[in-house]
């Protein structure tokens, strides 16, 4: 009786394959994340030291990622006031100027804020992205 | 009506005796006509057992007086020496010879003779002298030159008889002289071991002497009367026989308020053998003819008189066997009782007198302590009043409590009323009232325990008041508010009369509610695990009160307890110093987070917001 030669493909290469995949997902993943991230270009808020001494980073600009928690107050000449949930559980006040006022903000929606520390460390924002 | 009449008759007898007359000595006759004691005649209500006299009432049974005689009654030895017994028998002697149907002449010659015999005893008082006295000068009137003689007679044989006693007792004092010089004389060389028996002799010597000294005195004395009546009669001259029988009436009279029971009924039987003319009617003044109708309910005759001896006689006889059948069962209230109404109305009968001591002393302590009794009740003194009746009630089965008790206890109320009244007055500052009602408290019942406890109090208030108002004042300056709080109760009762003061302590509780009520409200949130608003609680308390040591220490554990909200409360206001509105509302943002109720929170919030927004 002839005998069949075996036709299975070796298991080194089956997690090499394996390998290459995660690796092209999580690739592509971070791909997307630096295109969808409007102000990839800028520096993150460094909120901790924000919190410690706010006057320290005044007149700097910075990208915030964060969630609408509510709406504080509003007026028409200095704009909307609004408490935001940041990254490590942090809640952080931030000015939304009249410029703005075309951006419909609710509480729960996340936005990409490009920021300044302003006078008295006021978080300002310069412009704001929908995530 | 027989036994009340004795007793009625007896107690007023007794009293114008007590007042009439010394016990151990012979009291003058009252000459007929007058009144006989005083200037109106004593009455006496057996029912109330009241005596009035001379515009004076008294209770019979309480009257020092009463308590004396009956006192030095119940302390004597009982009359039943050979002396007395000697006596007694004299006495019946006579009486039996002079009972009806047996008054021949030679019984009432030798009844007089024994009269003068009767008289030697010192008990007698001389009565039966008075009586013999008597005697013979009606013998005088009546020119009975046979009985006079042989009065005489009888009186030489007593003189004889005297004076040989009294020479025998001579030479037994003498005897007894000698035998004390003898004595002394052979114990003088015995040396140191015989000065006992040396004195032991002497003393029996001496008294000895004395004893024979004394009664050699007396014979002596008795003598040189009896001589000196003998010479009396011979000098009596021709009196009328209506003066002689008044004499004697009154004589009789005398003894019947003497309550010489014995000597009234030989005087009247003395008095039926000397007049046979059958009138028998004492010829009394109106006073003393009124005295005995008011007490007798009849005419005064010489029968009535004889008759209400011989019933006084009966009922003390009845009265000293139903004392001793009381005090057989322990009845001591009703013993007593019964013996001192038989010695009010008999106290020299012979019944009375054989009483024995020792049956006398049984009713000593409960006298006592009755008498007692009244004292301290007319002294107001209930709290011994109070034991005296606990303790007669034990000792006497028959005591009635009841009057004493009522007594009692209607001036313990009384007191403890007047006592609630000033202590009212005290605590509401009524100076007046205060004194008004302690004054009667102290007139009800003067030694009262608790008024002297209420006067304490209300004298040491002052001291009290005066360290409180002190202890307030340094308490405040080192503000110590909880301290006052804890003693709040001294301090109110205490300022209550300082305006100012109270205004000031008024403010402190109001402070030390709040923080209390901090507290408490704190302490129910941390049961619900609420400890961040337990902290702000205590915080906002702390904030105004931080003195306070208990909320200080209540602030510490709750700190702990809720360190979080507490460091990121810290963290907001701290920036919010530094003009960091930015960090500073983050913060208070963060915190609000935690504790969304939070006042401190909300607050800062409010205020970042309107520097961010203004």
């Amino acid at each position: 009786m002839a005998r069949r030669a075996s036709s299975s493909a070796h298991p080194v290469w089956i997690l090499v394959a394996a390998a290459l995949a995660v690796a092209g997902i999580g690739g592509g993943y971070f791909l997307f994340g630096r295109a969808n991230d409007p102000y990839r270009t800028m520096a993150a808020l460094p909120v901790q030291d924000y919190l410690q001494n706010a006057n320290s980073l005044r007149g700097n600009m910075y990208k915030l990622e964060a969630t609408i928690a509510k709406q504080m107050e509003w007026s028409q000449s200095a704009g909307r006031l609004f408490s935001v949930d940041a990254p490590g559980g942090e809640v952080l006040p931030i000015l939304v100027p009249p410029e703005l006022s075309k951006v419909n903000m609710e509480r729960g929606q996340r936005f990409f804020f490009k920021i300044e520390v302003a006078d008295k460390g006021i978080l300002t924002a310069r412009d704001v992205k929908k995530a | 009506m027989h036994s009340t009449l004795p007793i009625g008759c007896g107690l007023f007898l007794f009293a114008a005796a007590c007042l009439a007359q010394v016990p151990d000595a012979p009291a003058p006759s009252a000459p007929v006509g007058e009144k006989p004691a005083g200037k109106d005649a004593p009455s006496f209500d057996p029912g109330s057992e009241i005596l009035s006299w001379d515009g004076r009432n008294w209770n019979i049974n309480n009257n020092r007086l009463f308590q004396a005689r009956f006192e030095k009654y119940l302390n004597a030895p009982e009359a039943t020496g050979a002396e007395d017994q000697q006596y007694r028998a004299v006495l019946t002697e006579i009486l039996t010879r002079l009972a009806p149907g047996s008054a021949t002449t030679q019984n009432v010659d030798y009844s007089f003779r024994l009269l003068a015999r009767g008289s030697n005893y010192d008990i007698d008082a001389r009565l039966c002298d008075s009586l013999a006295n008597a005697v013979y000068t009606v013998w005088v009137a009546q020119r009975s030159q046979q009985r006079l003689v042989t009065a005489n007679a009888a009186m030489q044989y007593e003189i004889m008889s005297l004076e040989a006693a009294t020479q025998h007792q001579g030479t037994v004092t003498q005897h007894a002289k000698d035998v004390s010089e003898k004595m002394s004389g052979s114990r003088k060389p015995a040396g140191k071991n015989a000065p006992p028996a040396k004195t032991s002799a002497n003393e029996q010597a001496a008294e000895a002497k004395q004893a024979t000294l004394e009664s050699a005195n007396w014979q002596m004395r008795r003598l040189a009367e009896m001589i000196a009546r003998q010479k009396s009669n011979d000098v009596k001259r021709e009196l009328s026989e209506i003066a002689a029988k008044v004499e004697f009436q009154a004589l009789m009279v005398q003894f019947f308020l003497q309550r010489r029971y014995q000597h009234v009924i030989m005087a009247t039987r003395f008095y039926r053998a000397l007049f046979n003319d059958g009138d028998s009617k004492l010829n009394l003044g109106k006073d003393a003819s009124d005295l005995f109708q008011r007490s007798t309910g009849q005419p005064p005759t010489v029968s009535v008189l004889d008759s209400v001896a011989n019933e006084a006689i009966r009922d003390v006889r009845e009265g000293v066997k139903a004392f001793e059948f009381l005090l057989e069962n322990k009845e001591l209230d009703s013993a007593t009782k019964r013996l001192a109404e038989a010695f009010t109305i008999g106290e020299y009968m012979p019944e009375v007198r054989t009483v024995p001591r020792e049956k006398k002393r049984r009713v000593v302590d409960f006298s006592h302590k009755g008498f007692q009794l009244i004292s301290a009740i007319e002294v107001k003194d209930y709290a011994l009043a109070d034991s005296l009746v606990k303790e007669l009630a034990v000792s006497a089965k028959d005591f009635d409590s009841s009057k004493p008790t009522a007594a009692i206890e209607t001036a313990r109320t009384t007191s403890h009323f007047l006592i609630a009244k000033a202590r009212n007055a005290a605590i509401s500052g009524d100076k007046q009232g205060l004194e008004t009602a302690l004054t009667a408290a102290t007139q009800t019942w003067p030694r009262n325990p608790e008024l002297a406890d209420v006067s304490r109090l209300i004298f040491s208030q002052g001291d009290v008041q005066e360290k409180a108002v002190i202890d307030f004042g340094q308490l405040l300056t080192q503000k110590n508010y909880r301290k006052i709080y804890e003693d709040s109760g001294r301090f109110i009762a205490a300022l209550a009369t300082y305006p100012d003061k109270a205004e000031q302590l008024k403010h402190v509780l109001e402070d030390m509610k709040q923080i209390e009520t901090a507290i408490l409200r704190a302490d129910e949130m941390a049961r619900q695990s609420n400890y961040a608003g337990a902290w702000e609680n205590v915080e906002k308390a702390f904030a105004q009160f931080p003195e306070d040591s208990k909320l200080n220490q209540t602030r510490a554990n709750f700190t702990t307890q809720a360190a979080d909200f507490v460091r990121t409360l810290r963290n907001a206001q701290e920036l919010e110093k530094q003009e960091q509105v930015g960090s500073s509302l983050a913060w208070y943002l963060k915190a609000q987070k935690i504790y969304p109720q939070s006042e401190f929170a909300g607050e800062g919030v409010g205020r970042l917001v309107k520097r961010v927004l203004p």
